[in-house]
């Protein structure tokens, strides 16, 4: 849209490949149809119901018994989901950007080939390119994984409640959506291979695995499952799976509703016909690497969002890098995308908000006597009443002594952690000390004021 | 041709017609009520009407098009009227498809190519 504004002649192919369970969706990508906007949907659901139980300690009194109806939920989330598919095809449209419903992949200089569901092809020509393919879902590689397990792909528009579900991965997908299942009422088990929360600031990353374990998720720890089978078929069937410890021998086995897999997501660059322009992928991983303007060693093709080598992974980071690209290209801006100090929310059961360094990468980049570390433990107003825990939410920042203590990470751990940490990422990239931080007198009684 | 259309008045008419063809793809235009000269108190409805008539041929095989008159200005400017409430309507001209989160309000339905890509899209 940003370079139709600037009078370009643009086309847009987006294709979704369905799932192995079959399984597509519209326009908008990831996180639009099957990420983001789900999740955090299907995370409020769950909120709901706790805000039920709460309740009654606040004085709401109400003799039914409450349930969760797994359809009513997911068809309102897909409805909104289409308003929103809809909305970007009437948008493209009335900014003159023509779309295709069809598969993209290069076929030569400056040629793609576009293959529409029909299976009929068209080649369309172009100045520049720009690749922004995303990822899927990766799967396990063991007998029964396509077959029977489900992925963050099929879960948002499931069309049966999901039952007893092992969800396998312990990435932020695979907690959030244990999370949120289990705030549903359903019995959750997480396998985990190694740690939680791999990248992320691990201190954090134990508190959130903590709590969720203290609150009926059950983990298994130190398993990969080796073997899926189907004990019964249905909606949803019966099935049998079967791990082995990553430490020795030892095989255990368990029966489930639903098997979810979330153990990571493979850049979608294998089949787009890279080779056939000369554009470098890294082979182990498939991520294209850019330089800092978001251009690909092929200088008429770019690519932004998830497939980038050693860039986050997040919706906005992708759009704001597209559009300071396209205002580079065509309006003689100069303003590259700033990776660093990118705020993130983890919406998990206990929300976990971030803004620049992991204790971790703080230590290894400044060394641990240059950091000093401020935390705190807090006990939400809310969570009085109803009596829930109140040594579970935690702040916490890093400081890089050196440099006039300046706030260089930022850690929350409890309700509506990413409306806090939005704030606080503003003035991180101004360069906020902790005596400024200090000297800013809190709004009480909220949670941010710690 | 393969379609039909349903000139229908007021929101009870209005359902009762939409659910007598409930299987088939239904497009509803909604417009405020016409004086004794035919023209609507809704002057965005007047500029929008010829436009989606003449994208009518576009709709699939089999369609329904309902031409809904809502009533007059008052009823619709009323906050609470049954269009507003029930069919969530939040303006006049509206023309959707429905039973699906595909519309095109007010000044979007002055432009035959967003009136095209309704009738015609998945």
């Amino acid at each position: 849209q940003e370079a139709a504004k600037y009078g370009k002649k643009v086309m847009v192919l987006d294709f979704v490949t369905p799932t192995p369970l079959g399984n597509s969706w519209g326009l908008g990508g990831t996180c639009v149809n099957v990420g983001c906007i789900p999740k955090k949907l299907m995370h409020q659901a769950a909120l709901l119901g706790q805000a039920l139980q709460d309740s009654r300690k606040f004085g709401w009194e109400f003799t039914e018994e409450v349930k969760h109806n797994w359809m009513t939920m997911t068809e309102s989330v897909q409805n909104y989901i289409g308003s929103l598919n809809w909305g970007y095809r009437v948008a493209l449209r009335e900014k003159k950007v023509t779309y295709e419903n069809a598969y993209g992949e290069f076929v030569g200089p400056h040629t793609v080939k576009a293959t529409n569901k029909r299976g009929v092809e068209k080649l369309y020509t172009a100045e520049r390119f720009l690749i922004a393919t995303g990822e899927r879902p990766r799967y396990l590689g063991i007998p029964g994984d396509k077959e029977y397990c489900i992925s963050s792909d099929d879960l948002f528009s499931l069309p049966y409640c999901p039952g007893k579900t092992l969800v396998v991965g312990a990435s932020y997908v695979a907690l959030e959506c244990a999370g949120f299942l289990a705030g549903l009422g359903l019995d959750v088990t997480v396998t985990v291979r190694s740690i939680l929360l791999r990248g992320f600031d691990q201190d954090m990353a134990s508190k959130i695995g903590e709590y969720m374990e203290e609150h009926g998720i059950n983990f298994i720890r130190e398993f990969v499952p080796i073997k899926v089978e189907q004990i019964e078929e249905g909606t949803p069937g019966r099935l049998k799976v079967t791990a082995k410890s990553t430490k020795g021998n030892q095989i255990i086995e368990g029966e489930y509703n639903t098997v979810l897999l979330a153990i990571g997501r493979d850049a979608c660059t294998r089949n787009i016909g890279l080779d056939k322009v000369g554009v470098m992928i890294n082979e182990k991983t498939g991520k294209i690497p850019v330089n800092d303007e978001e251009q690909t060693n092929v200088p008429y093709i770019y690519a932004v969002g998830d497939i980038l080598q050693d860039k986050l992974e997040l919706t906005p980071v992708a759009i704001q890098a597209g559009r300071l690209l396209v205002r580079r290209l065509y309006a003689g801006a100069a303003i590259k995308c700033d990776y660093v100090n990118v705020p993130t929310t983890v919406f998990t059961p206990l929300e976990y908000g971030a803004c620049g360094y992991s204790e971790e990468a703080a230590v290894e980049k400044f060394g641990e006597e240059n950091i000093e570390v401020y935390h705190s433990y807090f006990w939400p107003l809310e969570w009085t009443v109803p009596s829930r825990d109140n040594n579970k939410c935690y702040a916490k920042i890093i400081c890089n002594i050196q440099d006039n203590e300046r706030v260089i990470g930022f850690h929350v751990l409890g309700p509506n952690a990413g409306e806090v940490t939005q704030g606080f990422a503003a003035a991180i990239k101004c360069g906020m000390t902790k005596e400024q931080l200090s000297s800013t007198i809190g709004i009480h009684p909220v949670c941010a004021e710690v | 041709m393969g379609w039909e259309e349903k000139q229908v008045r007021g929101f009870p008419e209005f359902v009762q017609t939409a659910q007598r063809y409930h299987g088939r793809p239904i497009f509803a235009l909604f417009c405020g009520d016409k004086d004794a000269e035919g023209r609507s108190w809704c002057p965005d409805c007047v500029t929008a009407e010829p436009v989606v008539r003449k994208e009518l041929h576009n709709m699939p095989e089999e369609s329904v098009f309902i031409y809904c008159l809502v009533g007059d200005r008052a009823y619709w400017k009323d906050p609470n009227n049954e269009f507003r409430k029930n069919l969530k309507l939040t303006g006049v001209p509206t023309l959707l498809k429905y039973g699906t989160p595909q519309k095109l309000v007010e000044e979007e339905c002055f432009k035959a190519e967003l009136v095209r890509m309704l009738f015609t899209e998945d």
